[in-house]
């Protein structure tokens, strides 16, 4: 098993605190129905009602109502014509400053794939049509990635400069990896960060014509997975330097304490089969927070259920970490692309909370090339004090996060 | 910080390579204007295009066999960056070397060309080549490649400030000693899908000229491109201050952002490289400038070049590196006689700085101050 805290790793500069999560995903808006839904081990992709999908192969995902984005603040007028990605941010900042009202970040990092996109595909069938086009400067003006985040700052009366990073489905984890190395150098004290992402037609037919998502249950390292269904969602976590945040008497929901990123130059869509990527980002991160591989007890995976990922991050993960508990929060809420790795850091929050392991479902037959220890189907107890979250995407961007329980 | 720029690229619709570009701009070139259509619809809009020639010695490579013209330009302006560091500070690593990619539209040609597909004929021939050429990663991803990059590579995404968050980005990433140097890139292509929705928003004029500073303003015109730097602990012009700015929710709220901007990096030993191309933002950078600065030396590269959004802040902190590398500065591109502001003739100039304000059209500015 290899050792990471005797390979020279930095030395930390300021400690970072997570003083404050929001989340909206298919498992519920907030962190408490996000916790009900993993100890229920709940399904929540079902089937796609925001566009047509006779013509694809796959035709379901996980979704979040309209009528779950109307509630709170974000319900108005005004907020009714913003896109809903927007909402998705509004929501997840009207919980996370119900929680610490007195968190002022001094920048914003926000992790995404494909920010306004349905705004942008009206656009252009209103061109086709030749109609509706009065509605297009609407639509133009709240397209671009970062004005569901801009707009919902500014419904907090936040300001601070915001760095939206797109990296494919890797976003959220390289936002929030960015966002902790940023307080952690010492030049921050505060920032916010997370990851939005909402469902939209041009992405869930690219990912179908790619063949990557599946027409059957969404099955992480199973035997006989066939591939991925997509999903939405955002969250976002208020980051802080750990004495500013005791000094304040901040709430404290648990500690950063590494990250790694590589790129991957096998191909633009598939990973190197070898791991490499993957295997680099994980060990970049337990390096960074001086930490072993022992030290991790559960790692929640990319696990996107491709054949070609989960072959290539189970074989990093076994020969990394052998038999430590893994699971893919996508089984239950599908792929929520530059959302996903802050969903699942959010996921792994409530683990570390909870002491929960949370499930793999839709699982059926270990992959025996894999021989992973998958938390199948039913969530459960277990004393958990760092976990690690993975997310890898196109253009072979690689992102790892570990995330320790502070101590009473 | 210790923070200087050891390369640069520069591809435009004036051409390819930083000193060949930085001649036209002083002899006052300016790009033409050459129409942009679309079977979508009978509109024909006027846009500055990178000529075909500028691309001709780029190295085959497999990833830029099916590749958009954005990947294309990155490539280019990319390899000649560390081109020209490599003769300046020596070798260098790429594995030590993170990548930033500053982008605001991204691939919209293929995207556009994937989206039609799927309105025309159904879901069932959308094209599995196109759509990963759709992500706003792709071009980083060509590039790492190419570069060998196998570290941190980070796409950000914003509008014509996202430059300098990007060089911000990699200011701290530079923090972290395992890195000995980070490419940033801006690029952009142009399509008539983006001179159209340009013009519904109200931003865009029919034809060049681009005249920058007019009260009401007249308009801009689109183009295309990439600019690169490599930013490492050698170099002659180092980047002394960023300003990461803030966002404005009203177009009449930019004025205040970049005047704070401009108060925050002021220097009275400094020349200004404004983002001022034909809209609001002209009025915006005007009133700062008056306020903050009212003798300073000021320039907007955008009457030559267009608006190259993602690509714009790199060719401008291109433009101020180059002001305070030579001494010069071009001359402004049809200013009004009355915009209160200092448009030198292209002669020596005596600045010891260079402000590189950014104000982008959806709602973020920023701003930075390069030294020599």
């Amino acid at each position: 098993m290899a050792r990471f805290n005797d390979l020279g790793g930095k030395t930390a500069k300021s400690r970072v605190a997570v003083v404050a999560a929001g989340v909206i995903s298919p498992l519920g808006a907030g962190l408490e129905d996000t916790l009900a839904s993993l100890r229920a081990n709940k399904d929540c992709v079902s089937p796609v009602t925001r566009f047509d999908v006779d013509k694809c192969r796959c035709k379901t995902a996980g979704q979040i109502s309209d009528e779950t984005l109307r509630n709170g603040r974000q319900r108005s007028r005004k907020t009714d014509r913003l896109h809903r990605a927007t909402r998705m941010m509004m929501a997840v900042f009207e919980e996370l400053f119900g929680q610490d009202p007195e968190f002022k970040p001094e920048k914003t990092v926000i992790g995404t794939t494909s920010g306004g996109m349905s705004f942008g595909q009206d656009y252009y069938r209103a061109l086709r049509r030749h109609q509706g086009l009065r509605h297009s400067p609407g639509w133009i003006a709240n397209y671009p990635p970062q004005k569901p985040v801009i707009d919902a700052q500014n419904a907090f009366k936040i300001s601070t400069p915001c760095q939206i990073i797109a990296n494919a489905c890797a976003s959220g984890t390289n936002a929030i990896g960015h966002a902790f190395e940023c307080v952690r150098s010492g030049k921050y004290q505060r920032v916010l960060t997370g990851g939005y992402d909402a469902i939209s037609e041009l992405v869930f037919v690219g990912f179908d014509s790619l063949q990557a998502s599946t027409p059957e249950k969404c099955r992480p390292f199973d035997r006989d997975r066939t591939g991925m269904v997509l999903g939405e969602g955002a969250a976002a976590f208020a980051l802080e330097n750990l004495e500013s945040a005791r000094a304040r008497g901040a709430q404290i929901l648990a500690e950063i304490i590494g990250y790694g990123i590589s790129t991957d130059n096998h191909h633009l869509t598939q990973p190197d089969p070898s791991g490499s990527g993957p295997r680099r980002a994980m060990g970049q991160a337990l390096r960074s927070a001086n930490r072993s591989t022992e030290d991790v007890d559960y790692i929640n995976a990319h696990g996107t259920a491709t054949t070609f990922n989960d072959a290539a991050e189970g074989k990093a993960i076994k020969e990394l970490f052998g038999d430590v508990p893994i699971s893919s929060t996508k089984s239950m809420i599908g792929h929520s692309l530059g959302a996903a790795g802050a969903i699942e850091a959010a996921v792994c929050l409530l683990a570390l909370r909870a002491q929960l392991l949370p499930p793999n479902i839709n699982f059926r037959n270990s992959d025996q090339d894999l021989d992973l220890n998958v938390v199948a189907n039913e969530s459960r107890e277990a004393k958990i004090d760092i976990v690690l979250s993975n997310s890898f995407g196109f253009g072979g961007t690689n992102a790892s996060v570990l995330i320790q329980k502070l101590a009473e | 910080m210790n923070l200087r720029i050891a390369g640069m690229g520069l591809i435009t619709p004036l051409g390819r390579g930083v000193d060949p570009v930085w001649e036209r701009l002083l002899h006052g070139d300016e790009a033409c204007g050459q129409p942009i259509t679309d079977a979508i619809s009978e509109k024909v809009y006027a846009g500055f295009r990178v000529p075909d020639d500028a691309l001709k010695d780029l190295p085959s490579h497999p990833r830029l066999r099916r590749a958009s013209a954005i990947s294309r330009f990155a490539s280019a302006a990319g390899l000649d960056a560390l081109a020209e560091a490599r003769s300046t500070i020596g070798e260098i690593d790429a594995e030590r070397m993170a990548l930033v990619f500053a982008v605001s539209n991204g691939g919209v040609v293929y995207t556009k060309r994937f989206y039609h597909n799927v309105v025309e004929s159904g879901a069932q021939s959308a094209s599995p080549l196109l759509f990963p050429e759709t992500v706003f990663n792709a071009p980083a991803s060509h590039l790492a490649a190419i570069l060998g990059i196998t570290g941190a590579s980070y796409t950000l995404v914003g509008d014509g400030a996202v430059g300098v968050l990007a060089m911000k980005m990699a200011s701290d990433l530079l923090d972290n000693g395992e890195l000995e140097s980070c490419l940033v890139v801006g690029a952009e292509e142009s399509d008539w899908l983006l001179c159209d929705a340009y013009h519904r928003w109200r931003l865009l004029k029919n034809q060049p000229p681009v005249e920058p500073f007019h009260d009401p303003p007249r308009g801009m015109i689109l183009s295309e491109g990439a600019g690169a730097v490599l930013l490492a602990r050698q170099g002659a012009v180092e980047i002394d201050a960023i300003d990461a700015g803030g966002n404005f929710s009203q177009r009449r709220e930019a004025n205040e952002i970049v005047r704070r901007i401009l108060h925050d990096l002021a220097d009275e030993h400094a020349c200004v490289v404004a983002s001022a191309n034909g809209t609001f933002v002209d009025l915006a950078e005007r009133d700062a400038i008056k306020h903050e600065l009212p003798s300073a030396s000021v320039y907007s590269a955008k009457p030559a070049l267009g608006e190259s959004v993602g690509a714009s802040a790199l060719w401008q902190v291109i433009a101020g590196a180059q002001a305070l590398r030579t001494k010069r500065l071009p001359q402004m591109l049809h200013p009004p006689r009355d915009a209160g502001l200092n448009f030198p003739a292209p002669d020596e100039i005596s600045c010891a700085k260079a402000i590189i304000l950014s104000c982008g059209l959806n709602q973020q500015a920023a701003g930075l101050r390069l030294s020599i």
